[in-house]
Protein backbone atom coordinates (compact mmCIF):
# COMPACT_ATOMS: atom_id res chain seq x y z
CA UNK A 1 0.00 0.00 0.00
CA UNK A 2 0.83 3.77 -0.36
CA UNK A 3 3.43 5.83 2.22
CA UNK A 4 0.52 6.41 4.34
CA UNK A 5 -1.50 4.29 7.67
CA UNK A 6 -3.65 2.00 6.49
CA UNK A 7 -6.90 2.75 7.52
CA UNK A 8 -10.60 3.04 6.33
CA UNK A 9 -12.82 5.96 5.35
CA UNK A 10 -15.12 7.01 7.85
CA UNK A 11 -18.99 8.04 7.08
CA UNK A 12 -18.36 11.94 6.74
CA UNK A 13 -14.99 11.20 4.62
CA UNK A 14 -16.85 9.22 2.34
CA UNK A 15 -19.35 11.82 1.96
CA UNK A 16 -16.86 15.17 1.71
CA UNK A 17 -15.55 12.52 -1.53
CA UNK A 18 -18.67 12.75 -3.02
CA UNK A 19 -18.92 16.20 -2.82
CA UNK A 20 -15.57 16.69 -4.29
CA UNK A 21 -17.02 14.18 -7.36
CA UNK A 22 -19.84 15.77 -7.97
CA UNK A 23 -18.05 18.67 -7.82
CA UNK A 24 -15.55 17.25 -10.95
CA UNK A 25 -18.27 16.14 -13.07
CA UNK A 26 -20.07 19.58 -12.82
CA UNK A 27 -16.49 20.92 -14.16
CA UNK A 28 -16.84 18.72 -17.14
CA UNK A 29 -20.04 19.70 -18.74
CA UNK A 30 -19.03 23.16 -18.29
CA UNK A 31 -20.11 25.47 -21.53
CA UNK A 32 -23.43 25.40 -20.77
CA UNK A 33 -24.45 28.30 -19.10
CA UNK A 34 -27.18 27.52 -15.71
CA UNK A 35 -28.73 31.22 -14.47
CA UNK A 36 -25.54 32.13 -13.27
CA UNK A 37 -23.17 30.74 -15.51
CA UNK A 38 -23.07 27.32 -13.47
CA UNK A 39 -23.46 24.52 -16.12
CA UNK A 40 -26.59 22.69 -16.27
CA UNK A 41 -27.25 19.57 -14.89
CA UNK A 42 -28.93 16.56 -16.57
CA UNK A 43 -30.98 13.70 -15.26
CA UNK A 44 -31.83 11.00 -17.85
CA UNK A 45 -32.86 7.15 -17.77
CA UNK A 46 -34.37 7.93 -14.48
CA UNK A 47 -38.48 8.02 -14.16
CA UNK A 48 -40.89 7.84 -17.35
CA UNK A 49 -42.65 10.93 -18.27
CA UNK A 50 -45.87 9.62 -19.22
CA UNK A 51 -47.57 12.38 -21.43
CA UNK A 52 -51.01 13.30 -20.83
CA UNK A 53 -51.34 11.39 -17.62
CA UNK A 54 -49.73 14.09 -15.79
CA UNK A 55 -51.69 16.04 -13.32
CA UNK A 56 -50.97 18.32 -14.89
CA UNK A 57 -53.13 21.92 -13.92
CA UNK A 58 -56.35 23.09 -15.49
CA UNK A 59 -55.91 26.63 -17.07
CA UNK A 60 -59.26 28.92 -16.09
CA UNK A 61 -61.89 29.36 -19.03
CA UNK A 62 -60.41 32.12 -21.88
CA UNK A 63 -62.46 34.58 -23.73
CA UNK A 64 -64.83 37.40 -22.16
CA UNK A 65 -68.49 36.30 -20.17
CA UNK A 66 -68.86 35.26 -17.07
CA UNK A 67 -69.21 31.84 -15.83
CA UNK A 68 -70.42 32.39 -12.33
CA UNK A 69 -70.92 36.09 -11.49
CA UNK A 70 -73.85 38.14 -12.44
CA UNK A 71 -73.57 41.82 -13.94
CA UNK A 72 -74.13 43.15 -10.23
CA UNK A 73 -71.67 40.60 -8.60
CA UNK A 74 -69.00 41.84 -11.02
CA UNK A 75 -69.77 45.52 -10.30
CA UNK A 76 -69.51 44.90 -6.75
CA UNK A 77 -66.27 42.75 -6.91
CA UNK A 78 -64.71 45.26 -9.75
CA UNK A 79 -64.96 48.14 -6.97
CA UNK A 80 -64.16 46.50 -3.89
CA UNK A 81 -61.16 45.02 -5.56
CA UNK A 82 -60.04 47.65 -7.02
CA UNK A 83 -59.88 49.40 -3.49
CA UNK A 84 -58.14 46.81 -2.25
CA UNK A 85 -55.54 47.07 -5.08
CA UNK A 86 -55.76 50.01 -6.58
CA UNK A 87 -53.75 51.03 -9.84
CA UNK A 88 -50.99 52.64 -9.23
CA UNK A 89 -47.14 53.82 -11.24
CA UNK A 90 -45.89 49.71 -9.63
CA UNK A 91 -48.52 47.70 -11.09
CA UNK A 92 -52.15 47.39 -11.99
CA UNK A 93 -55.45 47.50 -10.01
CA UNK A 94 -56.66 44.06 -9.47
CA UNK A 95 -59.26 44.10 -11.69
CA UNK A 96 -56.76 45.32 -14.25
CA UNK A 97 -54.74 42.29 -13.55
CA UNK A 98 -57.81 39.92 -13.70
CA UNK A 99 -58.26 39.22 -10.01
CA UNK A 100 -62.12 39.33 -11.20
CA UNK A 101 -62.10 36.85 -13.66
CA UNK A 102 -60.05 34.85 -11.35
CA UNK A 103 -62.68 34.89 -8.58
CA UNK A 104 -65.33 33.90 -11.29
CA UNK A 105 -63.24 31.17 -12.62
CA UNK A 106 -62.76 30.18 -8.93
CA UNK A 107 -66.45 29.84 -7.99
CA UNK A 108 -67.72 28.63 -11.23
CA UNK A 109 -65.24 25.76 -10.77
CA UNK A 110 -64.52 22.97 -8.12
CA UNK A 111 -63.42 25.50 -5.54
CA UNK A 112 -66.70 27.40 -6.02
CA UNK A 113 -68.53 24.47 -5.62
CA UNK A 114 -66.79 23.26 -3.06
CA UNK A 115 -65.12 20.51 -4.11
CA UNK A 116 -62.84 20.10 -0.51
CA UNK A 117 -65.50 21.29 1.27
CA UNK A 118 -67.30 19.25 4.12
CA UNK A 119 -71.45 20.84 3.99
CA UNK A 120 -73.09 18.14 6.05
CA UNK A 121 -74.04 18.62 9.23
CA UNK A 122 -74.11 18.54 12.29
CA UNK A 123 -74.28 22.23 12.33
CA UNK A 124 -73.45 25.15 14.61
CA UNK A 125 -72.47 28.90 15.10
CA UNK A 126 -69.36 27.56 16.08
CA UNK A 127 -66.64 29.49 17.73
CA UNK A 128 -63.72 31.37 15.75
CA UNK A 129 -61.20 28.53 15.93
CA UNK A 130 -63.78 26.37 14.49
CA UNK A 131 -63.66 28.03 11.56
CA UNK A 132 -65.75 27.83 8.63
CA UNK A 133 -68.83 26.98 9.54
CA UNK A 134 -71.21 27.96 6.91
CA UNK A 135 -74.15 25.60 5.03
CA UNK A 136 -72.92 27.40 1.96
CA UNK A 137 -70.46 26.40 -0.78
CA UNK A 138 -67.80 29.09 -1.67
CA UNK A 139 -69.95 30.09 -4.65
CA UNK A 140 -73.09 30.58 -2.89
CA UNK A 141 -71.47 32.18 -0.02
CA UNK A 142 -70.19 34.41 -2.10
CA UNK A 143 -73.75 34.97 -3.71
CA UNK A 144 -75.26 35.64 -0.46
CA UNK A 145 -72.52 38.20 1.11
CA UNK A 146 -72.46 40.24 -1.63
CA UNK A 147 -76.37 40.45 -2.08
CA UNK A 148 -76.24 41.58 1.83
CA UNK A 149 -73.68 43.52 1.19
CA UNK A 150 -75.46 45.52 -0.98
CA UNK A 151 -78.62 45.69 0.81
CA UNK A 152 -76.77 46.90 4.04
CA UNK A 153 -75.22 49.57 1.09
CA UNK A 154 -78.72 50.74 -0.53
CA UNK A 155 -79.90 51.29 3.16
CA UNK A 156 -76.96 53.66 4.57
CA UNK A 157 -76.26 55.52 0.95
CA UNK A 158 -79.41 56.38 -0.02
CA UNK A 159 -79.95 53.51 -2.27
CA UNK A 160 -76.86 53.28 -4.38
CA UNK A 161 -74.79 50.34 -4.86
CA UNK A 162 -71.64 49.99 -3.91
CA UNK A 163 -69.64 50.82 -7.41
CA UNK A 164 -71.72 53.83 -7.63
CA UNK A 165 -69.96 55.72 -4.36
CA UNK A 166 -66.98 58.07 -4.31
CA UNK A 167 -63.63 55.79 -2.93
CA UNK A 168 -63.44 57.10 -0.05
CA UNK A 169 -67.27 55.68 1.09
CA UNK A 170 -66.19 52.20 -0.39
CA UNK A 171 -63.28 52.39 1.67
CA UNK A 172 -64.99 53.25 5.02
CA UNK A 173 -67.72 50.31 3.97
CA UNK A 174 -64.51 48.00 3.58
CA UNK A 175 -62.87 48.57 6.98
CA UNK A 176 -66.75 48.63 8.40
CA UNK A 177 -66.95 44.96 6.78
CA UNK A 178 -63.20 43.84 7.82
CA UNK A 179 -63.86 45.03 11.24
CA UNK A 180 -67.31 43.48 11.36
CA UNK A 181 -69.16 46.66 12.01
CA UNK A 182 -71.37 46.48 8.62
CA UNK A 183 -74.51 44.36 10.01
CA UNK A 184 -75.29 41.94 7.42
CA UNK A 185 -79.45 40.81 6.99
CA UNK A 186 -78.41 36.46 6.86
CA UNK A 187 -76.23 34.21 8.31
CA UNK A 188 -73.16 35.72 6.90
CA UNK A 189 -71.25 38.08 8.52
CA UNK A 190 -69.37 41.52 7.16
CA UNK A 191 -66.15 39.83 9.31
CA UNK A 192 -66.26 36.22 7.69
CA UNK A 193 -67.04 37.59 4.08
CA UNK A 194 -64.17 40.19 4.12
CA UNK A 195 -61.33 37.44 5.36
CA UNK A 196 -62.81 34.99 2.79
CA UNK A 197 -62.92 37.70 0.03
CA UNK A 198 -59.48 39.35 0.71
CA UNK A 199 -57.80 36.17 0.96
CA UNK A 200 -59.04 35.25 -2.76
CA UNK A 201 -58.57 38.60 -4.26
CA UNK A 202 -54.51 38.10 -2.91
CA UNK A 203 -54.62 34.57 -4.81
CA UNK A 204 -55.88 36.02 -7.61
CA UNK A 205 -53.31 38.73 -8.04
CA UNK A 206 -50.22 36.47 -7.07
CA UNK A 207 -50.97 32.79 -8.09
CA UNK A 208 -50.19 31.66 -11.71
CA UNK A 209 -51.38 33.51 -14.79
CA UNK A 210 -52.88 30.50 -15.67
CA UNK A 211 -56.24 30.51 -13.48
CA UNK A 212 -57.13 33.84 -15.07
CA UNK A 213 -55.81 36.69 -12.66
CA UNK A 214 -52.37 38.45 -12.36
CA UNK A 215 -52.99 39.13 -16.11
CA UNK A 216 -49.51 38.66 -17.91
CA UNK A 217 -47.28 38.16 -14.74
CA UNK A 218 -47.95 41.87 -14.14
CA UNK A 219 -48.05 41.14 -10.16
CA UNK A 220 -44.32 39.31 -10.24
CA UNK A 221 -42.43 41.10 -12.43
CA UNK A 222 -43.94 44.21 -9.94
CA UNK A 223 -42.55 42.40 -7.33
CA UNK A 224 -39.27 41.11 -9.14
CA UNK A 225 -40.26 37.42 -9.04
CA UNK A 226 -39.46 35.40 -12.04
CA UNK A 227 -42.00 33.03 -11.55
CA UNK A 228 -42.36 29.39 -12.40
CA UNK A 229 -38.90 28.49 -13.42
CA UNK A 230 -37.63 24.53 -12.99
CA UNK A 231 -35.08 25.11 -10.78
CA UNK A 232 -33.59 28.19 -8.24
CA UNK A 233 -31.07 26.46 -6.51
CA UNK A 234 -28.29 28.67 -8.38
CA UNK A 235 -29.88 31.60 -6.71
CA UNK A 236 -30.45 30.11 -3.21
CA UNK A 237 -27.46 32.57 -2.23
CA UNK A 238 -27.43 35.55 -4.17
CA UNK A 239 -28.76 37.34 -1.14
CA UNK A 240 -30.74 40.51 -1.73
CA UNK A 241 -29.64 40.29 -5.90
CA UNK A 242 -32.78 40.92 -8.90
CA UNK A 243 -32.79 38.39 -10.79
CA UNK A 244 -32.41 39.01 -14.25
CA UNK A 245 -34.47 36.38 -16.43
CA UNK A 246 -37.88 36.27 -18.13
CA UNK A 247 -40.98 36.01 -16.39
CA UNK A 248 -42.48 32.75 -17.19
CA UNK A 249 -45.62 31.13 -16.05
CA UNK A 250 -46.99 27.41 -15.66
CA UNK A 251 -47.99 27.37 -19.35
CA UNK A 252 -44.34 28.31 -20.23
CA UNK A 253 -42.76 29.82 -23.43
CA UNK A 254 -43.57 29.32 -26.79
CA UNK A 255 -40.09 28.42 -27.26
CA UNK A 256 -40.63 25.65 -25.33
CA UNK A 257 -43.24 24.25 -26.99
CA UNK A 258 -42.81 21.83 -29.76
CA UNK A 259 -43.58 22.78 -33.02
CA UNK B 1 -69.41 -12.31 2.30
CA UNK B 2 -66.02 -11.84 3.51
CA UNK B 3 -63.27 -13.21 1.41
CA UNK B 4 -61.05 -15.34 3.38
CA UNK B 5 -57.35 -14.40 1.89
CA UNK B 6 -54.13 -16.23 1.98
CA UNK B 7 -52.74 -15.91 5.60
CA UNK B 8 -49.41 -13.64 5.39
CA UNK B 9 -46.73 -13.27 8.54
CA UNK B 10 -47.35 -9.10 8.77
CA UNK B 11 -50.11 -6.88 7.22
CA UNK B 12 -49.09 -3.44 6.50
CA UNK B 13 -51.79 -0.75 6.90
CA UNK B 14 -50.22 2.28 4.35
CA UNK B 15 -47.39 2.18 1.82
CA UNK B 16 -45.79 5.03 2.27
CA UNK B 17 -42.00 5.63 3.49
CA UNK B 18 -42.60 3.87 6.62
CA UNK B 19 -44.31 1.23 5.33
CA UNK B 20 -41.85 0.37 2.83
CA UNK B 21 -39.01 0.52 5.24
CA UNK B 22 -40.95 -1.66 7.19
CA UNK B 23 -41.67 -4.19 4.20
CA UNK B 24 -37.92 -4.47 3.13
CA UNK B 25 -36.91 -5.39 6.34
CA UNK B 26 -39.60 -7.99 6.98
CA UNK B 27 -38.99 -9.15 3.78
CA UNK B 28 -35.40 -9.33 4.31
CA UNK B 29 -36.10 -11.40 7.36
CA UNK B 30 -38.09 -14.02 5.64
CA UNK B 31 -41.57 -13.13 6.58
CA UNK B 32 -43.86 -12.64 4.13
CA UNK B 33 -45.58 -9.25 3.78
CA UNK B 34 -48.76 -7.75 2.64
CA UNK B 35 -49.30 -3.87 2.51
CA UNK B 36 -53.01 -1.96 2.31
CA UNK B 37 -52.70 1.26 0.66
CA UNK B 38 -56.16 3.13 -0.11
CA UNK B 39 -55.06 5.46 -2.90
CA UNK B 40 -53.21 5.34 -5.91
CA UNK B 41 -49.88 5.34 -6.65
CA UNK B 42 -47.38 8.41 -7.29
CA UNK B 43 -44.31 9.04 -9.31
CA UNK B 44 -42.36 12.49 -9.50
CA UNK B 45 -42.79 13.40 -13.27
CA UNK B 46 -46.65 12.19 -13.12
CA UNK B 47 -47.97 14.02 -9.76
CA UNK B 48 -45.14 17.04 -9.59
CA UNK B 49 -42.96 17.37 -12.19
CA UNK B 50 -40.80 20.26 -12.83
CA UNK B 51 -42.94 21.72 -15.33
CA UNK B 52 -45.93 22.59 -12.53
CA UNK B 53 -44.63 21.67 -9.13
CA UNK B 54 -44.49 25.82 -8.45
CA UNK B 55 -47.69 25.99 -8.38
CA UNK B 56 -48.70 27.71 -5.18
CA UNK B 57 -52.40 28.00 -5.28
CA UNK B 58 -53.33 24.66 -6.45
CA UNK B 59 -50.74 22.84 -3.74
CA UNK B 60 -50.78 25.18 -0.85
CA UNK B 61 -54.15 26.75 -0.57
CA UNK B 62 -56.11 24.50 -2.56
CA UNK B 63 -54.85 21.97 -0.79
CA UNK B 64 -54.25 19.68 -4.18
CA UNK B 65 -52.54 16.50 -2.59
CA UNK B 66 -54.64 16.43 0.95
CA UNK B 67 -56.74 14.58 2.16
CA UNK B 68 -60.26 15.48 0.55
CA UNK B 69 -62.21 16.22 3.93
CA UNK B 70 -65.67 16.53 1.98
CA UNK B 71 -65.52 12.70 2.04
CA UNK B 72 -64.50 12.34 5.49
CA UNK B 73 -63.40 14.92 8.49
CA UNK B 74 -63.65 14.75 11.89
CA UNK B 75 -65.13 17.26 14.52
CA UNK B 76 -63.38 19.07 17.38
CA UNK B 77 -63.73 21.75 20.13
CA UNK B 78 -61.46 23.13 22.04
CA UNK B 79 -62.59 22.41 25.45
CA UNK B 80 -65.50 20.06 27.03
CA UNK B 81 -67.83 23.11 27.41
CA UNK B 82 -68.06 23.88 23.56
CA UNK B 83 -69.77 21.77 20.72
CA UNK B 84 -67.51 19.78 18.40
CA UNK B 85 -68.37 21.02 14.49
CA UNK B 86 -66.83 19.64 11.90
CA UNK B 87 -63.89 20.72 10.08
CA UNK B 88 -65.29 22.49 7.27
CA UNK B 89 -61.88 22.68 5.31
CA UNK B 90 -58.29 22.13 5.96
CA UNK B 91 -56.47 24.49 7.77
CA UNK B 92 -54.46 24.12 11.16
CA UNK B 93 -52.84 20.66 9.62
CA UNK B 94 -52.40 18.98 6.57
CA UNK B 95 -53.00 15.05 6.53
CA UNK B 96 -51.42 13.81 3.21
CA UNK B 97 -53.12 11.25 1.08
CA UNK B 98 -51.89 8.88 -1.66
CA UNK B 99 -48.81 6.47 -1.63
CA UNK B 100 -46.17 8.55 0.28
CA UNK B 101 -48.67 11.41 0.94
CA UNK B 102 -47.58 12.36 4.42
CA UNK B 103 -43.95 12.18 2.73
CA UNK B 104 -44.30 14.25 0.16
CA UNK B 105 -45.04 17.43 2.07
CA UNK B 106 -43.61 16.51 5.18
CA UNK B 107 -40.65 18.83 6.21
CA UNK B 108 -39.15 19.24 9.30
CA UNK B 109 -35.93 19.24 10.96
CA UNK B 110 -34.44 16.32 12.53
CA UNK B 111 -31.83 16.90 15.77
CA UNK B 112 -29.63 14.51 16.24
CA UNK B 113 -30.68 13.00 19.35
CA UNK B 114 -29.14 13.56 22.70
CA UNK B 115 -27.29 10.59 24.37
CA UNK B 116 -30.29 10.78 27.02
CA UNK B 117 -32.78 10.56 24.25
CA UNK B 118 -32.15 6.93 23.88
CA UNK B 119 -32.43 5.87 27.87
CA UNK B 120 -35.28 8.49 28.88
CA UNK B 121 -36.14 5.96 31.77
CA UNK B 122 -33.28 4.88 33.01
CA UNK B 123 -31.56 8.07 32.99
CA UNK B 124 -34.46 10.14 34.45
CA UNK B 125 -35.15 7.68 37.40
CA UNK B 126 -31.62 8.02 37.86
CA UNK B 127 -31.79 11.74 38.12
CA UNK B 128 -35.38 11.90 39.61
CA UNK B 129 -35.78 8.84 41.56
CA UNK B 130 -38.34 6.45 40.46
CA UNK B 131 -41.23 8.39 42.05
CA UNK B 132 -40.86 10.76 38.94
CA UNK B 133 -41.25 8.63 36.28
CA UNK B 134 -43.89 6.12 37.62
CA UNK B 135 -46.81 7.95 35.58
CA UNK B 136 -44.67 7.85 32.48
CA UNK B 137 -44.58 5.28 29.77
CA UNK B 138 -40.96 5.40 29.38
CA UNK B 139 -38.65 3.15 28.26
CA UNK B 140 -34.97 3.15 26.83
CA UNK B 141 -34.51 2.13 23.22
CA UNK B 142 -33.25 -0.84 22.66
CA UNK B 143 -29.46 0.64 21.08
CA UNK B 144 -27.38 3.20 22.46
CA UNK B 145 -25.87 6.36 21.27
CA UNK B 146 -22.63 5.51 21.09
CA UNK B 147 -23.28 2.00 18.71
CA UNK B 148 -25.32 4.62 16.20
CA UNK B 149 -22.73 7.49 15.99
CA UNK B 150 -21.47 7.62 13.00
Amino acid sequence: MGQGPERHLNRREVLALGALGSAAAAEAVSGHDGMLGGPIRRYTDTLQWNEGLTDAPEAAEAGGGWRYLNDGEVGFLTAAVDRMIPPDPTGPSASEAGVVVFLDRQLAGEYGQGARFYLEGPWGKGTESQGYQSRFTPAQFYRHAIAAVEKAVGHSENGKAFKDLAADRQDALLKKMESGDLQLDGPITSKAFFAFFLQNVLEGYFSDPIYGGNKDAAAWKMIGFPGAHYDYSEWVTAYNQPVPVETVGLTGRNAWNRG
Amino acid sequence: MAKAMPKVDVVLVGFGWTGAILAQQLCDAGLTVLALERAASRTTPDNWATTFDQDELRYMWRHHLFQNVKYSTLTFRNNVNQTALPMRHLGSFLPGTGVGGAGIHWNAQIWRWLETDFKLKSHNEARYGKQATADLTLQDMPVTYQELEP
